[in-house]
């Protein structure tokens, strides 16, 4: 009887956690999505891209990479941003500029940079999680549905699930390195609210963000292919004010997402004392194995 | 006057050198340590072998030896996918293509490093942002 108990209380939560349901669209609904704007196809950060079909091919053309606002990204890399380029070394984190953190996640900077590790776990394939993975020079693509916008992320094979039904945000969300994410139309602007993050995404390159961390994200179109996103951070624990960058995408309307499976062939890493390893041997192919 | 103008030059060059160096390694998933990104090396060998594959593109050059062989040099590149949104294809360099290459070398002496650019009998030149 006792574990019928433990049973019965275990399978009530099970249908609390999963009490959003997702119901079969009308034809109504899929006739209220044409009057969305059109996210439609594949875009980058940084330059290029547009036009449609005779296009150039090259996402990162020098000249025309000034049109990527990348520099003001969560995690534009200074050197990087300047090109249009999406920055985001390993890691995916951003360097913490223009962030005004509490003294506490100050110090937690402070004895990162002060011992920083060669590398980062990116470099053994953990995927950044938010809000770096939306700065990764890699394309994505928007996905809007009835009730969901899906966002599909070449960079490590991602995948971000918005919810845009009505549906609320959880009270006490699992941990996740896209936090949980509902999103509604404001007129032509989607706006996103994602809340609890993994302790293993990052506000900037050595600065963790408390469990209280909040990403309200702001995607509209600003000409027919560019795709404005501005971000705001806020971290009571972390952060003494709320933070915001804007960054830009480009579609790229003759580009496909391809895959990126990490761990097919991946010689990097670093070890759990932060040291970087390399491996170029390809050790399955004797023709090519060195002594 | 001259001096100074020179030297803004010079001054100019080393920052055009220095984005470079930044922004070559944005696009990968890891940090440079492992290269000497300060150093760049050339070697002539032949291509032995190509892996088209994520998160990086390794490229295998045979380079001939005092001993009358051949060392086996293996070189990192970009990803495919930024790589054929450039200009790239996976049959781009071939087995037995002759080719020069530019490197940052392994810090650890190891034969290979970070592809920068290679050039190509047919006088093609390859880079990591562009084909060609």
């Amino acid at each position: 009887m006792a574990s019928a108990g433990i049973l019965s209380v275990a399978f009530s939560s099970i249908s609390a956690a999963q009490s959003n349901i997702t119901k079969s669209p009308t034809t109504a609904d899929w006739t209220a999505m044409s009057r969305l704007p059109d996210f439609s196809g594949v875009w980058e950060r940084g330059g290029g891209g547009g036009g449609g079909a005779g296009a150039a091919p090259r996402g990162n053309a020098p000249a025309a990479g000034a049109r990527g606002n990348a520099g003001a990204a969560p995690a534009a890399g200074a050197g990087a941003g300047a090109q249009g380029r999406g920055l985001v070394g390993a890691g995916g984190g951003a360097r913490g500029g223009g962030m005004s953190l509490t003294p506490e996640y100050e110090a937690k900077r402070r004895a990162y940079q002060a011992n920083p590790p060669q590398d980062t776990a990116a470099a053994n394939c953990l995927p950044p999680g938010m809000p770096g993975i939306m700065t990764q020079p890699y394309p994505m693509e928007f996905l809007l549905t009835p009730g969901k916008v899906t966002i599909v992320i070449e960079a490590y094979t991602q995948v971000r699930h918005i919810y845009t039904d009505g549906r609320k945000l959880p009270e006490d969300p699992d941990p996740r390195f896209f936090g949980t994410s509902v999103g509604h139309w404001e007129g032509d602007t989607l706006v996103v609210d994602s809340v609890g993050f993994a302790p293993e995404t990052q506000l900037a390159a050595g600065v963790p963000h408390s469990d209280k961390m909040k990403i309200l994200e702001r995607f509209r179109l600003t000409d027919p292919d560019t795709m404005s996103i501005e971000t705001t951070i806020t971290d009571p624990e972390a952060l003494t004010a709320p933070y915001t960058t804007t960054s830009s995408l480009r579609r790229h309307r003759n580009w496909t997402i391809s895959e990126y499976i990490c761990e097919q062939n991946n010689r990097n890493g670093v070890d759990d004392k932060g040291k970087s390893i390399i491996n170029p041997n390809f050790t399955n192919d004797s023709s090519t194995k060195k002594d | 006057m001259k001096t100074n103008l020179t030297r803004t030059i010079l001054a100019m060059l080393v920052a055009a050198i220095l984005i470079t160096a930044v922004a070559g390694p944005a696009a990968a998933h890891h940090s440079f340590s492992a290269f000497n990104t300060t150093e760049e090396k050339t070697i002539v060998g032949t291509v032995k072998k190509v892996e088209w594959t994520n998160p990086h593109i390794w490229i295998y050059i045979d380079v001939p030896n005092e001993k009358g062989g051949a060392d086996i040099y293996s070189f990192e590149g970009m990803s495919p996918n930024y790589l054929e949104r450039r200009d790239w294809t996976r049959t781009t360099l071939k087995v037995g293509d002759k080719i020069t290459v530019t490197f940052n070398p392994m810090r650890d002496g190891g034969k290979g490093g970070m592809f920068r650019n290679g050039k190509l009998d047919s006088g093609k030149i390859l880079t990591m942002s562009g084909g060609q």
